[in-house]
């Protein structure tokens, strides 16, 4: 299992997988970019329905569903988080539908890239989950900071943010998932409960980090909160002076010697683990998964202060009209309809019409994935490799546990090039 | 190199040059030959056009603009290469950052000053291999077989080779359980992954046969039969090398660093792999502005790379004089 199982892992993760897979394709990008303009794409009846996103959505199973229900050729490109994104934002007239994610969207929105879907031609829009409507998947739900998605869902006809709801959105929220820290219970010799500790002395010398700024920078954030060293307006959109006092307690840290690794890619994250390099670590949770499966009694982290999440959405080219427009439109409604919800939940990542998602997912897989209950039965993979033994209960309990605890949503901030500038001079440091 | 060597080696070795009237002969034939041989490097021209004079010349252009959330503006402005040197707060002396340089120049220097040290240590290590390939093996058959030694590592993928470091160097790697067993230290110890150290030793391995490689060729150019002579004429054994093998080497050591130079400049994957990221290169801070669309700051890091590297073989090949050598 244990091969299968890491192959299937690394496909699905939210942002950064394959970050830096795409040296060889930035200098084709930005040519492409600034040639793009001189070859106009003319759509024809026949094409095939183009759709980009990371390999999160962008899988060959679910696409070639799509196309097998709807009638009509679906390609789909898998790119690196660079390569989406220069794409996404650079060669709109290359795709007609962008599986996003909703921390791009204070970068794309302004750029006018795709165009505001009409709610009215989402068919079962009013079951979409109040989580990426209000803020709130239960009433006493926490909104988190950040670039939560119903704060960049709602928009009027021409596309700019308003106050929901509206008739109109900027993006069909679709999979998401809630990031947490992972750890090595047996090692630590005791359950996690906070952020801070992974700033405990205890621990010093084996902490593991992502080393992607605009999220390592939240994990750290939510650890010294929690310490009680510091406080934040707004984690998901930080001032200067509060980065600056982050980051200068980092570089302290870091010259003690606090931090073991950043990592870059989520592979890299289970070895750091797996090779008991780390104790404690932001991780996401397929890869306290592939932990496990190495034979690490790797816990995903039950934080009290919450956890932080992340959210795709579907959008569609500004460039797409006419026969285009209606199969995106289409795409998007099959997208709700569950079946690739239930192929991705086997893999932990959560749909925003959970019912939907359950037509397609067994009575022990829907327990076992969504309600944070004890598997009935051995579960499979979406490509039906065996994954999760019998009795074995999923980190972080129910759905409506983790997502009414998010603390703080993945996030661009407004002076993220600030950020990058200081996340550079803690590494160097 | 001194002028006595090239007194010396005037004529042995064949840069007396060719006498000038031969040479004007050969340069009339050649002109009034039918087909145009210039025609021959066109398609290379062309595609140098294309794929590197173009798009150089676009991220030269990319710099001159500036990066809003969204867009790129394209009206010029120096903005990126201020903000490159730049540090807010320089002349003010009640910031924390008098007089501090800015974390870019930084960077590029910490990379220029590691490359520098990445590259004498892979001649340190590169120069006795070559020699003792070239110069002690006897047989080429035997000769090539050991250089093909030398290439293994380089028939995996380089990830691989930075990857394999972890079982080795690792708190449960291969050095720890020995230490561990041997009873020399009590608890694994961290200085060997994720540092300096596992760094520059993971950066050796893995370009030290760019070293390697183009000494021994230059060592085995030299013709044997000057140091038999130099044996013969009473020099002794430190002579024959500072004086006959180190300079007639030197080409193939200057091509080494070259190679190492410019790759060890661009690096990036290596830090993360054996230094946990923790540190950055320029290489880094180019990915992490490319990854929030920030082209043009990105580009200003890497015509200052560029640049860089530039001046670092323009340097080497003052201190060798390649041509010459040859």
């Amino acid at each position: 299992m244990a091969k299968k199982t890491k192959e299937f892992v690394k496909r699905k993760h939210d942002t950064g997988v394959s970050r830096r897979e795409f040296m060889g394709t930035t200098a084709k990008a930005v040519a492409a970019g600034s040639m793009a303009a001189s070859f106009p794409f003319i759509a024809k009846a026949a094409d095939p329905l183009r759709t980009i996103g990371l390999g999160v959505s962008v899988i060959n199973e679910i696409q070639g569903q799509a196309a097998a229900d709807l009638g009509y050729g679906v390609t789909g490109q898998a790119l690196g988080y660079g390569a989406y994104f220069g794409k996404a934002l650079n060669q709109n007239d290359q795709y007609d539908v962008c599986e996003g994610y909703f921390n791009d969207f204070d970068v794309f929105l302004p750029a006018k890239i795709f165009q505001p879907l009409d709610t009215h031609r989402i068919s079962e829009w009013d079951k979409v989950s109040s989580l990426s409507k209000t803020g709130k998947l239960t009433p006493d739900s926490k909104e988190g900071d950040g670039d939560a998605p119903f704060r960049l869902l709602w928009c009027d006809a021409d596309g700019n943010l308003i106050d929901g709801p509206s008739r109109y959105i900027t993006a069909l929220p679709m999979f998401h998932n809630a990031d947490s820290l992972g750890y090595d219970r047996d090692a630590l010799g005791r359950d996690v409960t906070s952020w801070a500790e992974m700033l405990g002395s205890d621990v010093q010398g084996r902490v593991g980090l992502t080393n992607t700024p605009q999220v390592g920078v939240m994990d750290v954030a939510m650890a010294t909160e929690a310490a009680g060293l510091m406080s934040f307006g707004d984690k998901g959109d930080m001032t200067r002076a509060e980065i600056d006092q982050l980051i200068n307690y980092l570089i302290e840290r870091k010259k003690e010697g606090h931090f073991r690794s950043f990592w870059e890619t989520f592979g890299q994250s289970v070895n750091l683990m797996v090779s008991g390099e780390v104790l404690i670590e932001s991780m996401w949770s397929p890869a306290v998964t592939a932990s496990r499966a190495e034979g690490i009694n790797c816990v995903y982290a039950t934080l009290d202060e919450g956890y932080r999440g992340w959210h795709a959405g579907l959008t569609i080219s500004a460039k797409v009209s006419g026969a285009a427009l209606d199969r995106a439109y289409e795409y998007l409604n099959w997208w709700l309809n569950g079946w690739a919800g239930a192929f991705q939940g086997r893999m932990g990542y959560y749909h925003p019409i959970p019912d939907n998602a359950k037509k397609y997912l067994s009575a022990a897989e829907w327990d076992y994935w969504y309600m944070g209950k004890p598997a009935a039965e051995a579960l499979s993979d979406p490509w039906g490799n065996p994954l999760v033994e019998v009795g074995e209960v999923r980190d972080g309990g129910s759905y409506e546990t983790r997502f009414s605890n998010i603390a703080v949503w993945n996030s661009i901030m407004k002076e993220n090039d600030y950020l990058v500038k200081r996340w550079t001079e803690f590494l160097s440091a | 190199m001194s002028d006595s060597a090239q007194l010396q080696h005037r004529g042995l070795i064949g840069d007396s040059g060719v006498p000038p009237e031969i040479e004007a002969k050969a340069k009339a034939i050649r002109r009034d030959t039918g087909f145009p041989v210039g025609w021959l490097i066109a398609p290379s021209a062309v595609w140098l056009l294309l794929f590197l004079v173009i798009p150089l010349l676009s991220i030269v252009l990319f710099t001159f603009w500036s990066s809003e959330i969204g867009k790129l503006d394209t009206s010029f402005t120096l903005e990126n290469y201020a903000a490159f040197f730049y540090n807010e707060g320089f002349f003010n002396s009640q910031a924390d950052r008098f007089l501090s340089v800015s974390v870019f120049l930084k960077t590029l220097w910490n990379t220029f000053r590691f490359t520098l040290e990445v590259m004498a240590l892979c001649l340190l290590v590169g120069y006795p291999i070559a020699y003792f390939l070239a110069l002690r093996i006897q047989t080429f058959k035997w000769q090539m077989a050991l250089f093909l030694v030398c290439m293994v590592p380089f028939w995996t993928s380089y990830l691989i080779r930075a990857v394999a470091w972890i079982p080795m160097l690792g708190r449960r790697g291969l050095l720890n359980k020995l230490l561990l067993n041997m009873g020399i230290v009590d608890q694994p110890v961290d200085f060997l992954l994720y540092s300096e150290f596992a760094y520059t030793m993971a950066l050796v391995q893995l370009y030290v046969v760019l070293s390697v490689g183009p000494i021994f060729f230059s060592l085995a150019k030299i013709d044997k039969t000057i140091i038999e002579a130099a044996r013969d004429m009473g020099a002794k054994t430190y002579q024959i090398f500072w004086e006959i093998i180190l300079p007639l080497s030197l080409p193939g050591v200057a091509i080494g660093m070259v190679f190492i130079f410019v790759m060890i400049m661009g690096e990036f994957a290596t830090a993360v792999v054996v230094y946990g990221g923790k540190t950055s290169t320029v290489g880094t801070v180019i990915l992490n502005y490319y990854a929030v669309a920030n082209y043009p700051f990105a580009a200003v890091n890497a015509i200052m790379l560029m640049l860089a590297m530039m001046v670092g073989v323009v340097i080497i090949l003052r201190l060798i004089d390649i041509r010459k050598e040859l």
